[in-house]
């Protein structure tokens, strides 16, 4: 397993005579702490919304659905959650990205009634998921 | 092709119940380390790992109409390979990729029950090898130094008489099927 980053470098070219360009090129993997997920949750059959506090608990329980107490020990954020489009804003932990995101998918029901999460954007970081070219209109 | 690879979980069972070693069956315990890996890992490890515990899973519906059904003795769990009620030794086999799922649910075990009765106890881990053989060799190691332990906290004389005149009593007969106790082959010690 790759820790923090792994950083490759690169050193300028030489030329003759002349001393060694200082340039140094940096590439981190895998070296962010949190993923944000953009969420939509759809409910086709209507019905009263879940408030924050709600739609926390439904995130939690499918994750202890499919990936039992482990699962919904993962420290996974609302950031933000609006009622009226039923959208919100998860971040969670890089290397519960993959359980969080298969839970979200497999969750079938909330209080009876049929549900589905839709991910919209996914980033590692935040400032991404502030704008979406997917939603650009094109005259 | 790579060859399919297993793990093969050793461990013993404690209890303070005495009556728990009767119901230290192995549909029992594999219904209880069935029961803590699902509520540990949920669905996905319930899965990972009950592709050994369940082999019967795919018994494909009631079959064709007026095929013969040949019924094998099927064994409830095929997951528990090796059971011993009187030591309260538990020999478990998974995927290699899922033996630690395996693993971590079982400090969840609490209790076991059988025939509606309920026993609490837990499991320690011993080993976890890759093949029976490296397990029943740890298992012949360390069931002599439990013994050697036992002799050493026995209270009084006729205890330690006790157990010494069995030790040398118990010896390894060859026979033609397979012979008894493995794990007493110092008889002479």
């Amino acid at each position: 397993r790759r820790r923090g980053g792994r950083a490759a470098r690169a050193r300028g070219p030489a030329g003759r005579g002349m001393a060694a360009a200082a340039f140094e090129r940096r590439v981190l993997r895998r070296a962010a702490e949190h993923h944000y997920l953009r969420v939509r949750l759809e409910l086709p059959d209507g019905g009263v919304r879940p408030n924050a506090a709600q739609f926390k608990q439904l995130v939690v329980t499918a994750l202890r659905e499919l990936h039992g107490e482990v699962g919904a020990a993962l420290p996974v954020d609302v950031l933000t959650y609006e009622e009226k489009t039923l959208s919100a804003i998860l971040r969670v932990i890089s290397s519960g990205l993959v359980k969080l995101w298969s839970a979200l998918t497999l969750l079938g029901f909330y209080q009876n009634r049929r549900c589905a999460f839709r991910v919209l954007q996914t980033s590692p970081f935040l400032l991404a998921l502030s704008g979406n070219s997917r939603e650009l209109v094109l005259d | 092709h790579a060859a399919l690879s297993r793990r093969y979980v050793l461990c013993e069972v404690v209890s303070e119940d005495p009556r728990c070693r009767q119901c230290i069956e192995d549909r029992a315990l594999g219904l209880a380390v069935r029961d803590a890996i699902a509520r540990v890992h949920g669905d996905y490890g319930l899965a990972c790992c009950s592709i050994s515990f369940t082999g019967a899973g795919e018994t494909g519906g009631p079959g064709g109409a007026g095929s013969l059904r040949v019924r094998s003795p099927v064994r409830v769990c095929p997951a528990v390979k090796y059971l011993n009620a009187y030591t309260g030794t538990v020999l478990l086999r998974c995927r290699k990729d899922s033996y630690r799922l395996l693993c971590s649910a079982l400090p969840f075990v609490r209790y076991l029950e059988s025939r509606a009765q309920r026993y609490p106890c837990f499991l320690n881990t011993l080993h976890v090898g890759g093949t029976i053989r490296t397990c029943q060799k740890f298992l012949i190691q360390y069931n002599r130094t439990q013994l050697l332990r036992l002799l050493q906290n026995c209270k009084n004389e006729e205890e330690r008489q006790c157990i010494q005149k069995s030790l040398l009593s118990c010896s390894l007969t060859e026979e033609q099927s397979q012979s008894g106790d493995e794990e007493e082959d110092d008889g002479t010690e």
